[in-house]
């Protein structure tokens, strides 16, 4: 994988406007990369605002979490990586599936491995680490 | 924030227009919105989404929930004008089979009159 030049970083304490602060940091980057096609745009933006929702609900079970969010652009492909000091999150994004139609649910994890290349997750002593990888082609 | 506005058709299909992001921070609003008027009588509704220029899996969740209730109510909730990001993420759940969707408002119910 490519080293993202330059990431643009967010710093935060999750609360009510994390979603909004996580829109504005790919927000920023997208001005400064005209290059990346719409498509990657609409799907980075979709798996970053729904892995955020994930951190801000589970990892911090309501409570503030402190959050770092880096974001970058590769010669081939957007990197976000999320870091937060919370609860360890106990699902494999690797196995993750779309509830039965009528769940009001349980897609945020679903949705964001279908519009990413690559989805990991890893704990370890500083917290959950998670990375979005969208590639700029196809 | 999300805000809302509604107006009722002569016919009675009450339409609900949510204006922004349709994410976690939004998506409770629209949920009880949506309940509150099917507790009310309102039982055909249609949600405009010429608006709403993003939705997540909590804003889907939450048109789900109000298809639920309104069906259980015996009516129906269906969804008018999508924007390009809601009628991807719609296909990519897979929900567009589930939520009929229309060109307008105004003709969302026309089959039913």
């Amino acid at each position: 994988m490519t080293r993202p030049e330059s990431p643009f970083v967010l710093e935060t304490m999750t609360g009510p406007s994390t979603l909004e602060d996580i829109q504005g940091a790919l927000d920023e980057l997208w001005s400064a990369h005209s290059e990346v096609p719409e498509v990657v745009r609409m799907h980075m933006d979709l798996a970053a605002g729904e892995i955020g929702a994930n951190i801000i609900e589970h990892s911090g079970e309501g409570e503030p979490v402190h959050l770092r969010m880096e974001v970058g652009v590769s010669a081939d492909a957007v990197v976000t990586t999320f870091t937060d000091d919370g609860r360890p999150v106990p699902v494999d994004p690797a196995s993750v599936s779309l509830p039965e139609d009528m769940a009001e649910r349980g897609r945020g994890l679903a949705i964001a491995q279908s519009v990413l290349d690559e989805l990991s997750y890893r704990r370890d002593s500083e917290g959950n680490h998670w990375t979005l990888l969208r590639r700029c082609s196809g | 924030m999300v805000e809302f506005t509604s107006r009722t058709m002569q016919s009675g299909v009450v339409v609900i227009r949510p204006e922004g992001r349709l994410n976690m921070v939004a998506a409770p609003s629209l949920r009880n919105e949506l309940r509150t008027l099917v507790e009310g009588g309102s039982t055909r509704l249609v949600v405009d989404l010429a608006g709403t220029d993003f939705i997540d899996s909590s804003g889907l969740g939450a048109l789900i929930s109000g298809l639920k209730i309104a069906r259980q109510a015996g009516g129906d909730l269906r969804i008018a004008a999508p924007t390009k990001q809601v009628t991807a993420v719609l296909e990519l759940t897979n929900l567009d089979r589930v939520l009929h969707t229309y060109d307008s408002p105004d003709g969302a119910f026309d089959d039913a009159s």
